[in-house]
Parts: C-alpha cells; structure tokens; sequence
C-alpha cells in the first residue's frame, strides 16, 4: 500500500535531491572558478615576484657593497635564492605565445644573476670600479626584467583576454541561470505539491461525499476510492459498512411486511370466521323455516308453494356444502332441476328449459355447484334481459372417454375478448349470482379438479347466443380429492 | 478547460526548463583550464631584429623578409627597438636583447662609441652573433652587413645627377652630422663620379638630425649659394625637412633633388613629384638574407661569413616612373 506517509517522504526527497543537487552542482562550480582565479592570479603574481626578488636584490647587493658584512652577504644569497626560485616558478607559465619573451626572460635573470656575481667577485678583489660597473648593469638588468615583466603581463592579456572575458560572461550566465532555475523549480514543485495535495485530498472528499450520502440516508450509491492509500481501505471499510447496514434495513423492512401482512390475514382470519358462524346460524334457521312453510303450504293444501320452497331449502342446503367436495353428475343435474324449478315460477312462460341427458353419463364425478352457476349465467344474461324470455338447452352425452355436457342459450351472446377473458380467469364477475360463485370461480375450480385446461370451453358470438361446452373425463386423473371426508 | 490549463502548464513547463537547460549549458560547457597556446618545439633560435625605426615602411618591410624567413627555419624572430630614431632606447633594446641571451641579433647599424662597445664586447662576452643590416658599422665586430652597396648607391645617384643637371652646377650635399658609416660610404660614392666633371661644385652641409637645425642649415646654404641647382640629402630622414624648406622659398620644381629611400617620406614625396630620384634598396631581401646568414652560420652550415657583407640590389627611381 502507497501510504500517505511514503508519498510525504517522497515529496521531501524528491526535493531534498534536487536541492542537493544544485547546491553540489554549484559548490563543484564555484571550486572550479575559484582554481580558474587562483590558477590565473598566480600567474601574475609569480611574474611580480620576479621583479619584486630582482629588485631586492640588487638593493642587498647596494647594501653590501656599501657595507661588506656578513649579515648583509647573507641576505644577498637569500635574495638571490629567491630570485633563483621566482625563476623555477616562472618558467611553468610557458606557452605559445610568450615563449620567446619568456626564454629571454629567464636569461635576463641568469644575467642579473651573473653580474651579480661579477660585482662581488671585484669586491673581493678590492677593484672597486669594475664592482662599481658590474653593479651598474645588474641595476640595468634589473629594470629590464621589470620592463619585460610588464611586457610579458601585457602579453598574458592579450593571450587571455578571450578567457576572460569567457569568464564575465560565464558570470552572468550564472545569474541568468540562477533566475531561470529558481522559476522553473518554483514551477515544478507548485506543480508536484499540487498534484501530492490533490492525491490526498480526492479521496477524502469522496469519503466526505459518500458519509454524506449515508448520513442522508442514501445507502444504494457505491463508494468508490481510486487511490491506493489510508484513505481507500477507509472507504472499502465504509463501503463494507454501508453494505452490512444496507442488508440489515431490507432485512428489517421485509420483516416489518410480514408483520403487517400477518397482522392482517389475522384480521381476516377473525372476520371470516365470524362470517362462517354467521352464515351457520342463519341457513340453519333457513332450512327450517322453509321445511316448516312447506310442511305447513303442503297441509293448507298449497302443493305448488309446498314444492316451490322445498326447491329453495334443497338448493340452500346444497350450497351451504362444502365447495370442494365432489358429487356426481346426477345431484348436480338435481340441483339445477330444483334451480329452474325456481326460476320458471318466476320468469313463467318467459324461460324454456330444454333437457337432453343421457342417464348413463350421471355417475361421473364433478366438483359441486358447477353447473348451477353456469346455467344462473345463462338466465342472467340471455332470459332475464329479453322481452320475450329465452330458451337454455341443457344436454349431457357421451363422447368418447368424456362426458360431454352443453349449456347453450339463445342471448346476445358476447365478444370473443370477452370470452378469452373468463376462460383466463380474468373477468369482473357481474353481481347477483344466488350462491355468490361467479362463472370464473367455476372455471378455475373445474381446471383444478381435473387438472386439464381443456375441460371447459366458451363458444359464443354477439347476437348468436353462447354455448358452454364441459367435457368431462369418465375417470379423473386424481381421485384423491374424493377421499375428503365432507364436514359441513 | 481542464485540457487547456494542462496544455498551458506543460507548454509553461517546456519553456522554463528549455531555458534553463541552455542557460545551463553555457555555464557549464566553458572549459576549466587555461588554454594553451602549443609551444612551437621546432624553434631552435631566438632571434631578434633591432631598429631604431619601427614601422616605417622601409623596415616593415625589413621585419616581414625577416620573419619569413625565420618561419622557413624554423627560428622564432621578434622585432624590437624604438622610434624615431631613438638612438638611447634603441641601445637599451639592444642591451636587453644581449642581457637575454639571444641565439642572434640582427641590427640595424649604428655608427655609436655605445653601439660598437656593445656589439665588440658585450655581445662577444656572451658569444652572441651580430649582423648589421641596412646600416653597416665595419668597426664593430659584426659578424657582416647585409644591405645595399652604399658606395655604389652613392655612384648611381651621382651619375643620375650629372645626366639631369650636365656638367655643369652647384650641388649641395646635406649630410647627418653623424657622420655614419653608411652616410660616408654614400658621400664617397658620389664623390668619386663627380670628382671627373671638373664643372660641377659640391658643398658639404652638415646638420643634426632635427627639423629645425635641418631648416636653419638650409637657409644659411641657400643664403649663401643662391645659384645652387641640385640637392642631394644623404641621410634620408633630412630630406622632407630640406624639400620644405626649399618650398618655402621658391618653386621645387627647377632643382634638382635626390635621396634615398630609407626615411617613411620619401615615397610621398617621390609621388608628388617634389623630389627628382630615389635610390630604391630590396628591404625584404635584407631581412630574408641577413635571417637566413645568421641561421646557417648558428647551425654552422656556411663558416666563415663574409665580413665585407652580402649586397642586396639596388635601383634608381625617378619622379617620372613613380608618377
């Protein structure tokens, strides 16, 4: 991990190294310039010292000439072995240009040297003249080798010069360098901070902004952190929290659903076992105060009433069953027997109801109060409407391995999306039905029961009339629905 | 934006670190070290040639022959001496040049006590060959002369005057009071033709060097002989000063008037026509030989050398060829 620390060491170093470098770069320079005056002033000065050691000695050589003592010979030798030195020390600063000025040079000082010796050698020899003259051309040596001091320097200016000058301009070079230097390290170090700054402070800011999401309660929104620092593993741990906490509220809220849920099918649980008690107390009451009217019809000599309400208690009675117990085609074809005797009484000459069956198909077995439905549908839509009534055709037959059973009217029949529909299960149920089980109820229960979708089938067109079509199976392919025991 | 500020930056970044980097470069590329001119191994020889008149055309010409000649050699040449005609800072040169132990002097004659003590003793003690050139001193010791034939250049100007002027005529001869050797050869030189035409009358002038004494000489000659038809300056450096003079008294042009070529006027004066002939000397030839005399004898190649000197050519140039 690229931690924060390394990258603020980095930067340090970074910079220490240049630093360093510049400052090495200069030492190194100055040093060298420094060699370069040196190297060029003792080139002077060695040239000086020769007219400096000749001069001094020929004022040793006045002194002892004067005063012959050995102090002042002493002093002579050391000057002459100084001269002698100067000498050595000249002749390295040979080069092409003063080559012959040079040479000439350093005979002038064995001249010097020599008449030096001349002057001392007559002294001895008490010929004060010739000491005298030797001494008067030593002095003219002398300021010969000044004369050609001078002219030798003047030579090493011209030999220099371009140097030199090549060392002003390299002097103010330098400060150029120096301006130019400091502005582009000033430049590239803004640059570099910024760039460290912004590589810190990016990831903080997006922290920032994700914990300020959180804090919102935003807990779906990412957080992603690019850098490779503190700071990511900080966010991967924010992002891992945020996950964790993300889980635990689906969690509590899917827990709260169910609560809800549960609640409420306790609710209704309570409600329609209150409705079932209900319904029990008041059929029962019902059947009995029916068989009672019809008993009592029946006795005042009513027999049509009589029978009217023994219909009306059997088809009570019948349709307080339990729904999903099966009963054989025959009690079936009784209940709707009972049902159209109910409804003829009421709707008279308006209602015909034609019986086709085949009483060999009877035995067949089929979820309860299917037919009724089916047929209440019928007089629903296609009797109660018309003026002049209408005729439902009910027909069971053989066909095949099947049972065929048809209900056909002779209505205003429907749209084909309108039956599409009820086979899908998925149409609104018109109110009024006497046992409050619609036709889609009725669909549903008969494609359960036997487990085929093709047991019931719709053929209908508007203004020609609507035929339903069950094609029951003779043996079901689960029969375990028979064993039930019924506890209504 | 972004894009532009980082294209601004870089672009800021290139310029300040090209800067720098050429910056840099100039300081740093200059070398450390003195440069150093190569020592010419080859040169065998110090020479110097001394002169008491330093760039005038006449020894310009001396120097270049010289040093052309010692760059065949191989010798290294230096021309030293003074102005003017500086007698005493040119014998100063000369001591030096002794005192620094050249390898040979080449040296323009001086007819001085101090010169010949000099070249006699001096330079002999130190065994330094001494060539005279242009100018001879036979009495110093020189090893030889390199230059003109003065006698034979005195003859021909001579002669040049007699056919100008005819047989007949006063001639003045305006001589340094120096009484140079070389000045002598030349007086002796026209003498000896003009002693033969019985009708030409010579008078002897003499003058120190400088301009005015040059002019009160003349005057005094001219005060004197005005029937005087010719003149003739026998050292060089007296002859702008006498045309001036003759100029200011009357026209140049009906005088005859003759000198000699090594003063820096005379090719002025020549072209203008205010004087009638020159003899002209081979300058450049001197140089050469009198350098290439004093190389073979340092190697030993020609021993002994002719102490009588080696002539170089000489000619007669009149106004009319310069004109």
């Amino acid at each position: 991990m690229n931690r924060i620390q390394n990258k603020i060491l980095s930067l340090t170093g970074i910079v220490l190294f240049i630093m360093a470098a510049i400052w090495m770069t200069l030492t190194y320079y100055s040093r060298q310039t420094q060699e370069q005056y040196n190297a060029i002033l003792q080139r002077y000065l060695r040239m000086n010292e020769v007219t400096g050691a000749s001069q001094q000695t020929i004022t040793d050589l006045n002194n002892y000439l004067i005063r012959p003592t050995p102090e002042n010979l002493d002093q002579l030798e050391r000057s002459k072995e100084r001269l002698r030195q100067a000498k050595y020390d000249v002749h390295a600063l040979r080069n092409g240009d003063n080559d012959f000025d040079l040479t000439s040079y350093t005979n002038l000082i064995d001249s010097l040297l020599e008449a030096v010796g001349r002057a001392l050698m007559f002294q001895s020899q008490m010929v004060t003249n010739d000491s005298n003259e030797a001494f008067n051309e030593a002095t003219r040596i002398s300021r010969s080798i000044s004369d050609m001091t001078l002219t030798l320097l003047d030579t090493e200016l011209k030999t220099y010069d371009r140097f030199y000058r090549g060392i002003i301009e390299r002097s103010t070079e330098l400060n150029r360098l120096g301006i130019w230097l400091h502005a582009t390290i000033t430049f590239l170090l803004l640059l570099f901070a910024y760039w460290f700054a912004l590589s810190i402070t990016r990831p903080v800011q997006k922290l920032t902004q994700a914990a300020k999401e959180l804090s919102r309660g935003h807990f779906d929104r990412k957080i992603e952190v690019s850098s490779n620092d503190e700071i990511a593993f900080l966010a991967k741990m924010f992002e891992r929290m945020r996950l964790s906490i993300n889980n635990l509220i689906t969690e509590i809220q899917q827990k709260a659903q169910l609560e809800h849920e549960l609640q409420q099918n306790k609710l209704l649980l309570q409600e329609s076992r209150y409705r079932s008690l209900q319904s029990q107390i008041h059929p029962h009451f019902l059947f009995n105060t029916l068989d009672t009217l019809s008993k009592k019809a029946y006795l005042e000599g009513a027999g049509e009433t009589s029978d009217l309400l023994a219909s009306v208690a059997g088809l009570l009675r019948y349709s307080l069953r339990r729904m999903d117990r099966s009963v054989t085609l025959y009690e079936e074809v009784r209940v709707l027997r009972q049902y159209m005797d109910i409804q003829s009484a009421r709707f008279a000459d308006r209602l015909r109801f034609v019986e086709e069956i085949d009483d060999s198909c009877l035995y067949v077995q089929i979820p309860g109060l299917t037919l009724q439905p089916i047929v209440e549908n019928a007089v629903i839509h296609a009797v109660e409407p018309m003026e002049d009534g209408g005729t439902i055709t009910f027909r069971v037959a053989e066909d095949g391995d099947r049972i065929r059973v048809e209900i056909a009217d002779d209505g205003p029949g429907m749209p084909e999306e309108k039956v599409a529909q009820i086979l899908k299960g998925s149409a609104q149920e018109t109110a009024g039905h006497t046992t409050g089980i619609g036709i889609g109820n009725v669909v549903q229960r008969l494609r359960l029961f036997y487990g085929q979708d093709d047991v019931i089938d719709i053929g209908s067109r508007p203004g020609a009339g609507t035929k339903v079509v069950l094609r029951l199976p003779k043996v079901r392919r689960n029969d375990a629905d028979d064993q039930r025991t019924d506890r209504g | 934006m972004r894009k532009t500020i980082v294209i601004l930056l870089g672009i800021i970044g290139a310029v300040l670190i090209w800067f720098t980097s050429v910056s840099a470069y100039k300081v740093f590329r200059a070398d450390w070290r003195l440069p150093q001119t190569p020592l010419r191994q080859s040169a065998e020889y110090r020479l110097v040639l001394i002169t008491r008149e330093l760039e005038t055309p006449f020894w310009d010409k001396v120097a270049s022959g010289a040093r052309e000649e010692a760059a065949k050699h191989g010798a290294m040449l230096e021309v030293w001496g003074s102005y003017n005609n500086d007698s005493d800072e040119f014998l100063k040169k000369l001591e030096i040049a002794i005192h620094s132990r050249m390898d040979g002097i080449i040296v323009q004659g001086l007819d001085t006590d101090a010169f010949k003590e000099l070249v006699k003793y001096k330079a002999a003690s130190y065994g330094i060959p001494v060539i005279t050139v242009a100018n001879d001193v036979p009495d110093s010791l020189r090893r030889t002369y390199v230059g003109s034939d003065q006698f034979r250049a005195g003859q021909m100007i001579a002669r040049q005057l007699a056919e100008d002027m005819g047989p007949e005529g006063t001639v003045i001869l305006l001589r340094d009071s120096g009484n140079a050797h070389f000045q002598e050869q030349r007086l002796d030189g026209i003498r000896s033709v003009l002693e033969s035409y019985p009708g030409i009358r010579l008078q002897y002038a003499e003058t120190q060097g400088t301009r005015e004494r040059v002019i009160a000489a003349m005057q005094d000659l001219m005060n004197r002989s005005p029937e005087v038809q010719a003149f003739i300056a026998a050292n060089a450096n007296l002859t702008a000063a006498m045309v001036q003079e003759i100029g200011r008294r009357s026209r140049v042009q009906p005088y005859h008037i003759y000198s000699f070529d090594d003063s820096p006027d005379m090719q002025t004066l020549l072209r203008e026509g205010l004087i009638d002939g020159i003899i002209e000397q081979s300058p450049e030839a001197m140089g050469r030989i009198a350098t290439a005399l004093m190389t073979d004898w340092l190697k030993g190649d020609r021993l002994p050398l002719d102490s009588n000197g080696y002539h170089t050519e000489i000619r007669l140039r009149k106004a009319d060829d310069a004109r």
